[in-house]
């Protein structure tokens, strides 16, 4: 990226009691988490997971206003901008990382949303990686009963399971089998006694100045191996690639496109594109639902792949008619280039 | 229009059928026009060279002119799901290649 690099805000997710703020507690203790705000959304009058964190109480926020995704554009909003100006003012500790806690009921994707289209965040920040929290005990039971639970994993960049003292090996297995069903390209890593490594947990960026995109390739991957042997009918990854580039205008309108007709069914999209009027900066696209981040121009192709790479977390969107609709539109917009 | 666009978006107009689950048939017709059969009967054709639309939308009868295969794909939905309606999109304000 060109200019002052953006901070990242990721955003921790998982049912209630899954281990959220366990785990937040544990990563705030290791040295390179030192460096990271906190914003813990709590559902409810009287908050108490912000008091269960040790840490300098300068660099957490607590937002007790309600559920964030209900509420989410304003609070948030606010929040993050009051943590920027403190952070230029001097007046709390420094941070380059800021991550939310959403309280366990939330859906995460309205906060995604937020994140990826208020103009005064995209100025300062970028979203960074969605980390889902799972009870391993009653992982299976809470993704069956609870629709909000499925979503957390299906948009999550990483799913960490919890309370694995208290798991059977099989039942860890049955969990990671559902979260590969429901989440197929995101590496689900284990917490003992809520502690794990925090190098890499939250550093799931599609590109990375130093090491290109290994982490979007390796998900790629999984998208394309794992999405024609999805055993849940509900929610399928896969990956769309495409050689030949994309004309900027294309590329809008068939964003618009899945915007208006997918809307709740599209839970996640990333992607590489290859843009035919920037050849040498390669666009990266988010979209959660009906929303969709403004393009990222990167300075340079991460690696020597130069295709346009897509990985699609919907439900019941069938690929056939993304990669139809992709090529159709392509058509069209180079028919009318011809005719002008 | 050249041939590619048309057939593209009959593909595209079959594949919608399905993702939506809506019934209906859809082929080419020798004069090079698009037709949807079922309950509504529609027929898409290119609009004449020298329009400023692309595309011709025939509902039932009555025609109306489509700018583009995004307009065809939401007023041949709106015609098939009449209870459909189109999610309000958000796409972030943006250049359209890199400054």
């Amino acid at each position: 990226m060109t200019g002052a690099d953006p901070i990242p805000v990721s955003v921790l997710t998982g049912f209630l009691g899954s281990g959220k703020t366990t785990m937040l507690g544990h990563l705030l203790r290791q040295p390179d988490f030192s460096r990271t705000a906190v914003i813990i959304n709590e559902f409810g009058e009287i908050g108490l997971d912000h008091e269960l964190i040790e840490t300098s109480e300068d660099s957490i926020v607590a937002l007790t206003t309600g559920c964030l995704c209900c509420k989410v554009r304003t609070d948030l909003s606010q929040t993050l901008q009051d943590l920027l100006r403190r952070r230029d003012e001097g007046s709390c500790s420094p941070f380059d990382r800021v991550v939310i806690e959403t309280s366990g009921l939330a859906d995460p994707a309205p906060i995604l949303h937020a994140l990826m289209t208020d103009p005064i965040i995209a100025a300062r920040l970028t979203l960074g990686s969605v980390v889902a929290t799972v009870d391993t005990v009653n992982g299976l039971a809470t993704l069956k009963r609870e629709a909000v639970s499925r979503k957390q994993i299906a948009v999550a960049d990483r799913v960490v399971l919890t309370k694995l003292d208290f798991a059977e090996g099989q039942t860890e297995a049955a969990l990671r089998g559902r979260i590969a069903d429901l989440n197929a390209g995101a590496p689900t890593l284990r917490a003992v006694h809520g502690c794990i490594e925090s190098t890499g947990l939250f550093d799931a960026a599609l590109w990375d100045r130093n090491t290109g995109a290994p982490e979007f390739d390796a998900r790629l991957a999984k998208a394309r191996e794992h999405g024609h042997h999805s055993h849940d009918s509900e929610i399928t990854t896969y990956a769309v690639l495409r050689t030949a580039p994309i004309q900027a205008v294309a590329l809008t309108l068939f964003l618009e496109a899945l915007a208006e007709h997918c809307g709740a069914d599209l839970l996640r999209l990333k992607g590489i594109m290859s843009i035919a009027e920037s050849p040498d900066r390669p666009a990266v696209i988010h979209g959660v639902q009906h929303v969709f981040h403004a393009p990222a121009w990167l300075d340079r192709w991460p690696s020597a792949d130069h295709r346009s790479r897509m990985v699609f977390i919907t439900r019941s969107i069938p690929q056939r008619w993304v990669e139809v609709l992709l090529d159709a539109i392509g058509a069209e917009v180079a028919d009318v280039s011809v005719r002008a | 229009m050249s041939g590619a666009p048309v057939e593209l978006a009959c593909d595209l107009l079959t594949e919608s059928l399905a993702a939506w689950c809506v019934a209906g048939t859809v082929e080419r017709t020798c004069d090079g026009a698009i037709t949807i059969g079922g309950d509504t009967e529609i027929r898409i054709e290119p609009a004449p060279r020298d329009s400023v639309f692309r595309w011709m939308v025939a509902i039932d009868g009555r025609k109306r002119p489509a700018l583009s295969l995004l307009a065809v794909l939401r007023q041949v939905r709106k015609a098939l799901e009449p209870d459909y309606a189109a999610n309000r999109v958000r796409v972030a304000i943006a250049p359209l290649v890199p400054q």
